[in-house]
This record gives C-alpha cells, sequence and structure tokens, in this order.
C-alpha cells in the first residue's frame, strides 16, 4: 500500500520540506505572541475600565480638588488612566494661578486643557499598545499560512512529475501537510481579528468617557479660576 | 513634565506571567485537538483498504491448514490391508506344522519356521517401501496443490486489483476473452504489457490494459518464493 497507515499530524510536520516548517514555526510564534497579547490587553483593559471608574466615583462625590490631587500624587504609580489626566490638569491649574496671582481664567483654562490632552494622547496611546500587533496578525497571518500551503502544494506535485500513474495517495500526503501550515495561519488569525476589534472598541468608549471628563473638569476650574 | 515622562516609561503592562501561561494553555489546547482529530481520520482508509484484498485470499489459508493431517491419519487404514496380506502368510504355518510335527523332526520345523519368517519380513518390507513412496508422491502433490493454489490466489488478487480498474467501454456485448502476458519487477511495477489473445473488441482491449497500467504496482505473493516474472492474465467483461 503506498499511502502511510498513521498519517498523525506529527509526521506531517516531520515530514513537510524546510520552507514550510519554517513558515509552521514562524506561525506558531506570531500565534503565541498574540494569544499573549490578548490576554495581556484583556486584563489591561478590565483594570483600567475599573480605576476609570472609581476614580469617576471618588470624583463626582463631592470631594476637595485638591485632596484628590494629593492622593494622586502619593500613588503615581498605582492610579488609572482618568486619574493621571486629572492630576497633570490640577498640577498646570495650580502653577498657573500660583504663578502670577491673578492671571486671566481663560488662559489658566486653556493651560490646564493643553496638559490634560498630552496625557491624554499619552494614555491612550499605552491603551493601544500591541494592539496594532494584532491588527497585523489578524491580516497577515492567512497569507502567511497560505504560502506555506501553496508552497507545499508545489512539491507535492513536483513529485508527480516524473510518476506515469498519477494516483490521488501520490498527492494527498503531500497536500495535507501543506494544508497544516493554512490551518495554523487561521487559528492565529482569527482570535487576533476578533480581539483586536472587541478591544479597540473598548478603548475607544474609554477615551470617549476621558474626554467628556475633560471637558466637565474644564469647567470646574474655570469656575474655580473666575471664583 | 519630565516628572510624567518618566511615570510613563516606566509603566508596564500588567499581568505578563498569567498572560504567558493562559497562552501556552490555549495553544496546548490546540495541540491536543489537532493530534486527536487527526489522528481520528486516519482509521476509516485503513479499513477500506483491508476490506478490499481481505476477502480472496481467506479461505486458502482455511483450506491448506486441514491438508496436513491427512497425510498423518492416512498410515492408519495402511496397516489394516497389512494384515490381510499377513494372514496369508501365518495360514501355512499353523497348517504345515501339525502334520509334519508328529512325522519328522524338530529341525524341519524350524527350517520352515524361518523361511516364513524371511519371506513375512521381506513382504513387510516391500509394502513399507510401497508405502513410504505413496506417501511421498502424496506430500508431493498436495505440496504443488498448495503451491498451485497459493499461485492462483495470487494471480486471483491481482485480477481481481485489475478488474476494478476497468471501465467496460459502452458498446460491449457478450463475453470473450482476452489474454495478456505481463512482465513484472518484483516490486510489482509493471514493465511491459502484450496482448496475445484479442477478445475480438479492440475497445475492451484497450480498456484491460489501461487498467493494468493503473493497477502498477500489482499485489505481491503472499510467499515470496511464488513470484513470477511472467504471468498470462485472462479477462473477461462478465468476469466476477
Amino acid at each position: 500500500m503506498t499511502v502511510t497507515q498513521d498519517i498523525d499530524i506529527w509526521t506531517l510536520v516531520v515530514n513537510a520540506s524546510v520552507v514550510v516548517k519554517v513558515v509552521l514555526v514562524l506561525l506558531i510564534a506570531v500565534s503565541f505572541l498574540s494569544w499573549m497579547f490578548i490576554f495581556q490587553k484583556w486584563f489591561a483593559i478590565r483594570r483600567a475600565r475599573r480605576q476609570t471608574e472609581q476614580f469617576e466615583r471618588e470624583f463626582w462625590s463631592g470631594n476637595e480638588l485638591t485632596a484628590l490631587y494629593q492622593g494622586a500624587v502619593t500613588n503615581r504609580h498605582t492610579i488609572g488612566s482618568l486619574e493621571r489626566v486629572f492630576e497633570a490638569g490640577f498640577r498646570e491649574f495650580a502653577k498657573l494661578r500660583g504663578q502670577r496671582g491673578g492671571s486671566d481664567p481663560s488662559d489658566m483654562v486653556n493651560g490646564a486643557r493643553r496638559a490634560m490632552r498630552a496625557t491624554f494622547q499619552r494614555e491612550m496611546d499605552f491603551l493601544e499598545r500591541h494592539l496594532a500587533f494584532l491588527a497585523s496578525t489578524g491580516s497577515v497571518s492567512p497569507y502567511v499560512g497560505l504560502f506555506g500551503t501553496v508552497w507545499g502544494i508545489m512539491h507535492a506535485f513536483r513529485s508527480l512529475a516524473n510518476v506515469q500513474q498519477a494516483t490521488l495517495a501520490q498527492v494527498a500526503p503531500g497536500i495535507a501537510e501543506a494544508l497544516v501550515a493554512t490551518a495554523i495561519g487561521l487559528f492565529a488569525a482569527i482570535p487576533a481579528v476578533v480581539a483586536y476589534n472587541r478591544y479597540s472598541h473598548d478603548i475607544e468608549r474609554l477615551g470617549n468617557r476621558f474626554e467628556s471628563f475633560m471637558e466637565e473638569f474644564s469647567n470646574i476650574l474655570h469656575r474655580q479660576a473666575v471664583k | 513634565m519630565s516628572a510624567e515622562a518618566l511615570a510613563f516609561g516606566e509603566r508596564r503592562e500588567p499581568a505578563l506571567l498569567p498572560a504567558f501561561v493562559l497562552a501556552a494553555l490555549v495553544h496546548l489546547f490546540l495541540a491536543a485537538v489537532m493530534f486527536l482529530g487527526v489522528r481520528w481520520q486516519s482509521h476509516p482508509p485503513e479499513t477500506v483498504v483491508v476490506e478490499l484484498w481481505e476477502a480472496p485470499p481467506a479461505p486458502a489459508p482455511v483450506e491448506e491448514a486441514p491438508k496436513p493431517p491427512p497425510p498423518k491419519l492416512e498410515p492408519e487404514p495402511v496397516p489394516v490391508q497389512k494384515p490381510d496380506i499377513a494372514v496369508k502368510a501365518p495360514k501355512p504355518k499353523p497348517k504345515p506344522e501339525p502334520k509334519p510335527a508328529p512325522k519328522k523332526d524338530v529341525d524341519f520345523k524350524k527350517r520352515l519356521n524361518e523361511e516364513v519368517a524371511q519371506e513375512q519380513r521381506a513382504i513387510d518390507e516391500q509394502l513399507r517401501e510401497a508405502q513410504r513412496r505413496e506417501a511421498a508422491a502424496r506430500q508431493q502433490a498436495i505440496a504443488a496443490a498448495a503451491r498451485d493454489r497459493a499461485l492462483a490466489t495470487w494471480v486471483d488478487k491481482i485480477r481481481a486489483k485489475i478488474r476494478g480498474n476497468i471501465r467496460l467501454p459502452g458498446d460491449m456485448s457478450g463475453n470473450p476473452e482476452a489474454i495478456f502476458d505481463v512482465t513484472q519487477l518484483p516490486t510489482g511495477e509493471v514493465i511491459s504489457i502484450r496482448l496475445r489473445k484479442s477478445s475480438g473488441h479492440r475497445g475492451y482491449d484497450d480498456a484491460v490494459e489501461r487498467a493494468i497500467l493503473k493497477a502498477s504496482p500489482l499485489p505481491k505473493p503472499d510467499q515470496l518464493n511464488l513470484f513470477e516474472r511472467q504471468l498470462e492474465l485472462r479477462f473477461r467483461p462478465q468476469d466476477k
């Protein structure tokens, strides 16, 4: 019998050509990294959301702004993104107010706003870190897998060229081992695409929340400046 | 500003280790699924292949197995014949005994006994010789028959494989026989096909020739010493 009886995945991988093996190793590494980032981002986003909710609750419960600012400064390594935005804005506001005694209220608010926007950008950048990797994994790894498959099938057909009687049994193992590459490519791509869409949506919502907070906080600062 | 930038630079993604462990778990799961899934799929073709081939050779070993006992049993009926002949010899023995005994001396009786015994021995030897020859001939015949049978099984196997590949032409009628001489390598690969006797239908001859080519490599015999490079294969469209 020409067909090998025990086609398990290991024999397929071991018999594959070098290019297919390289593709497989690459895809497995990419898949591993992307799953790591999926879990990491999952934890990070969950934490960011929890911290944001907690700070909003504290902020709107009517605490003194300076007390909040002191708390943020003392815990600056563990605080969440929204609290960092608040801290940057309030620090700038306090500096401007202390500098020249009676400066223009709108100048003070604008200064605080610029500081908040800078911190906001940095926080968004931090939250979106590694999302680009997920996006490119989702879009590229199917093609890499497809490349491995096409290469493997080319190999399988080349061995068929010097045989007079072409049977399916001569090509089938080659094609099967080539298709493993596509399978792993898709396995890496599908979760990455799903996670990318999900996480970018989550981060956008968080960003909206930060921006509306910035607007509201500017109004509060303006009221304080006028006072 | 610089303090903030520093704080930003220090920040690390949380939960690196749990993420690593979870990713490893996901991949272990994938590996398990792939191993089990693919191995499970490889079984059905195996049984399909076996089904095709097991049917013809099965009866042959069954017939061969009971055959060896008969040669062992055979010697038993022969001894039954021996008494028949031996009875004739002892018969004269008791008859002369009572007659000369009273008349003549014991010497004569002794001699007579010896002669009779010698004769008896000669007869026995001849019988044994004949038996041996017979048994040898029978064994040879059995071996030849077994060989023939094994050869026929093998040829049947080959023909079965080829017959599976024959696509009968549409305008086939009757049941003419086509005879092919096929030369093969010990690996079963077909080297040449020669049409010895056409069936009279060009299309059928061609179909059989194509089928023989397609069946290469041909199945190997159960015992390798049965192998023959040249085979004469006969095909009829309505063979079963």
